[in-house]
């Protein structure tokens, strides 16, 4: 299968969702005889990329990121902790340690680059929420550390998403993020997301 | 699961050490220490260590973990001519916390994310460096920390972030076995160092951020295998409803709300946390380990666990041998600010409210209390006047955070106290960091943070530290000094009436312990949040302390292990 690198916003996500219903059909045979890794990882590659470069700004780079922390959202997808229309159904057909092989399988893959632009204030902007926020004290340089995600070169559109998701607690699977997101303002968050899309 | 069991290894190892300390007794060469006969550390000398002025042996300086050092050739006199000795840079630059052990001149320090190192203690030089093979999965939230190792025989323990318990030999390095303590997927990791007596490995667990059900285990010094389990939350956990804490003020607990839940969704036990994060004070005379147990899970939310949630917030005692419980005292029942109890306690003579004296144990809560209690039966004798500023306690979270003093790092974090049974004084460093306790229901999420709210700095508000001493015998604050920043890591007195600790600004410090009077500082460049340990080599007698800062109170991070001693 193809990456859809050519389509970007709203549409893309719609053909997504048109691609779900097929792909969980295949999902559902997997399931049944021995797992196959390879194979249910392609499923994921028409949203997050053969190569790894997502086909949607909304949509995360999971290639090269931390195994526990994708066996984590792949667990919290399933329970609905983390409810989200496309990956909750995605994430249920796995049971736990076909999400750990599927884990695995992504986090050994190396991390893309991408190109973000950056706006001018965005590093101030970004320092200081962060430094409101205690960041480093978990994220520490932003590379990912087991069960604390990298976000250094993340997809700023995802990002952005993630964090308002937090602050406005449609993300519920990470309590303690909802507190630290909420004390930080939407244009804070939008210079964040670009700030570490460009790490 | 026991990985690797290499008995026939350790018989030629003992069979070498043998050759070796023969050829030592011949040849008093300077490195007779060097390779010093680790089979001396038998149990007689870990039962001895508090009267041995050459080792440092336990991670708080003996079994009744008294930090009390009785070598005195540093003391009052001659200790602004402490100057380092050697300075050694671990690998690993992150939080240190590190009790460094030291072995007829052999030390050793762990540090951030478990690598061990024997270093020369007289020179600082490396013998040997073990590097955890770290699991992918681990669940830690306060920083990648180590407390240290742990000695016996010709082996060194070490508890790691992945919650294994592994078995070095103490000559190589080499690993000779290793056990799964828990799950790390469900919360579980080490950061603390395990104790070892009788031929058992004692160590608890972190987790009480993740909704773990907490214990102590006991594992076979020489096969890993594992002896017994108490767990620190009780099947029973509900007790007596208390309405009142230790200290006799009101908690504000809606006992009937709480009787629903319990009626609704029955005993929390198995997601009730209670964490056990420090060492276990050791009575080989009664047979008695006794333990702190951390706070309840979610910290801040009590709706999900109704009952006093016992034995959270508690001082526990089990049988050695067995892990059967014997007696325990809870400080809080149903705590909802993580003001619960870390900092290891202390066993020493006290006066009871007869003024008679009587074996006792000594804890500083995160309240800021030194709380006394009565070894034989757990109960409290008294407890100290406050040693951090106490506000509005106990006002209960609320959705839009409520501030209440101390903020929910106490008081007295898990930084080990001394004492000087000679003055009755017991030392304690204190936080002074005013903060809003904000509650946020949510369901136990498997193993991931779950606080139930949050605990938040109030960033207008000053924060600042203390070392303070109080008479346990009164309760009575005996003097106090003040620091710039909120104090972490640990304190060392010494028979030279001396008293070691270090700041979060990089000073390392003396004072006079009998009037908090400073005598010597030292400026190490990073954090020294670390407790510090003393040890003699050929007759000098060294201090030696962690510079590596502290990632929970962002403290400048650094890799130092640094050892002083007198300038000639
Ligand atoms: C139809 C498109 C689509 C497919 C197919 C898809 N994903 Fe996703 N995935 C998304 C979107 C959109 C998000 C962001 C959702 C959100 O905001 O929570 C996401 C998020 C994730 C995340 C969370 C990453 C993070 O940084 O938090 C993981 C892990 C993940 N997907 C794994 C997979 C795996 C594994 C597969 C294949 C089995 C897969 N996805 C298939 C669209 C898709
Ligand atoms: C208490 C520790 C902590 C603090 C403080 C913290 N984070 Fe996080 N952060 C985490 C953890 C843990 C996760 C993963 C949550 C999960 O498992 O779903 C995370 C996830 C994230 C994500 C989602 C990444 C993804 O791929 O979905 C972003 C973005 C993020 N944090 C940004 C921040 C920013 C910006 C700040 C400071 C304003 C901050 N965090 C402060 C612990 C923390």
């Amino acid at each position: 299968m193809r990456p859809l690198f050519f389509l970007t916003g709203k549409a893309s996500m719609k053909i997504a969702f048109g691609l779900l219903a097929a792909l969980l059909a295949t999902g559902a045979a997997h399931a049944e005889a021995e797992f196959d890794v390879e194979a249910a990882a392609g499923q994921c590659a028409a949203c997050h990329g053969a190569e790894g470069l997502p086909s949607d700004p909304a949509i995360p780079i999971i290639h090269g990121q931390e195994f526990f922390y994708l066996y984590t959202q792949l667990k919290d997808y399933a329970a609905e902790r983390r409810a989200n229309d496309i990956m909750s159904p995605m994430a249920a057909q796995f049971d736990r340690s076909q999400m750990k092989a599927l884990a695995q399988y992504f986090s050994d893959k190396s991390w893309p680059a991408i190109q973000t632009k950056t706006q001018e204030g965005d590093a101030q902007l970004a320092q200081r929420a962060m430094s409101r926020g205690q960041c480093s004290a978990c994220h520490g340089e932003w590379q990912g550390d087991s069960r604390i995600p990298r976000a250094a070169g993340q997809q700023p559109g995802y990002l952005e998403k993630t964090m308002k998701d937090f602050k406005n607690e449609v993300r519920l699977n990470a309590a303690a993020k909802i507190s630290v997101m909420k004390k930080v303002e939407d244009d804070e968050i939008e210079a964040l997301a670009r700030y570490l899309g460009d790490l | 699961m026991i990985v690797n069991r290499v008995t026939a290894t350790f018989v030629m190892l003992v069979l070498a050490g043998l050759f070796q300390a023969t050829a030592q007794a011949q040849d008093e060469t300077s490195d007779s220490s060097y390779y010093g006969d680790l089979r001396n550390v038998d149990q007689r000398m870990l039962t001895r260590a508090a009267g041995d002025g050459n080792n440092f042996l336990h991670t708080n300086g003996n079994y009744e973990q008294t930090r009390y050092y009785p070598a005195s050739q540093i003391n009052t006199e001659n200790v602004g001519k402490l100057r380092p000795a050697w300075i050694f840079q671990t690998e690993v630059v992150d939080s240190m916390e590190t009790s460094p052990i030291v072995v007829n001149g052999i030390m050793y320090v762990t540090t951030a994310f478990n690598h061990v190192y024997a270093l020369n203690a007289r020179t600082g030089e490396e013998i040997w460096h073990y590097k955890h093979d770290m699991g992918p999965i681990t669940t830690y939230c306060c920083g990648p920390n180590n407390r240290g190792v742990a000695v016996h025989g010709n082996k060194v323990f070490m508890g790691t972030l992945d919650a294994q318990l592994v078995a070095l030999d103490a000559r190589t390095g080499k690993q000779i076995w290793s056990t799964q303590i828990a799950d790390p997927e469900f919360g579980y990791s080490e950061t603390m160092a395990p104790s070892v007596a009788n031929g058992k490995v004692l160590i608890g667990t972190n987790g009480g951020e993740y909704g773990i059900r907490g214990f102590v285990k006991a594992f076979d010094t020489e096969t890993g295998e594992l002896l017994w389990t108490f767990n620190t939350t009780a099947e029973n956990s509900v007790g007596v409803w208390a309405t009142h804490d230790a200290t006799g003020r009101d908690m504000h607990r809606d006992i009937e709300a709480e009787k629903a839940a319990l009626q609704e969704a029955g005993d929390p036990y198995e997601t009730l946390g209670g964490g056990v994060w420090q060492n276990p004070a050791v009575d080989l005379e009664t047979n008695r380990v006794y333990f702190v147990v951390g706070n309840p899970s979610p910290d801040l939310d009590g709706s999900l666990r109704p009952g006093d949630n016992l034995y959270t917030d508690s001082l526990v005692a089990v049988n050695l041998d067995t892990g059967e419980y014997v007696c325990h005292f809870q400080y809080i029942p149903h705590d909802v600010w993580d003001l619960d109890s870390v900092s290891p306690p202390i066993i020493t003579t006290v006066k009871d409210g007869n003024g008679e004296d009587v074996k006792g144990i000594l804890h500083g809560g995160k309240t800021g209390h030194v709380y006394v209690n009565k070894a034989s039966d757990c109960s409290m004798i008294r407890f100290s006047e406050a040693m951090v500023p106490q506000e509005d306690m106990w006002t209960l979270p609320t959705a839009d955070g409520a501030r209440m003093l101390p903020g929910a790092n106490g008081g007295v974090e898990w930084s080990p106290m001394a004492i000087d049974p000679t003055e009755r004084l017991s030392y304690a460093i204190n936080l002074h960091q005013p903060m809003t306790y904000t509650v946020r229901s949510t369901p136990y999420p498997e193993g991931k943070l779950w606080l139930g709210g949050s605990f938040d700095v109030i960033p207008e508000e000053q924060q600042w530290g203390n070392v303070t001493a109080v008479d346990y015998d009164t309760g009575k604050i005996s003097w106090q000094v003040r620091t710039a920043q909120p104090m972490i890591g640990g304190v060392l007195a010494t028979a030279g009436g001396l008293l070691f600790t270090g700041e979060g600004n990089g000073l390392f410090k003396a004072y006079d312990s009998k009037n908090g009077s400073e005598l010597w500082r030292f400026q190490a460049g990073a954090g020294v949040n670390a407790p510090p340990s003393s040890y003699t080599v050929e007759g000098k007698q060294y201090i030696v302390v962690g510079a590596g800062g502290n990632a929970q109170l962002n403290y400048k991070r650094g890799n130092n292990i640094i050892a002083f001693t007198l300038a000639d």
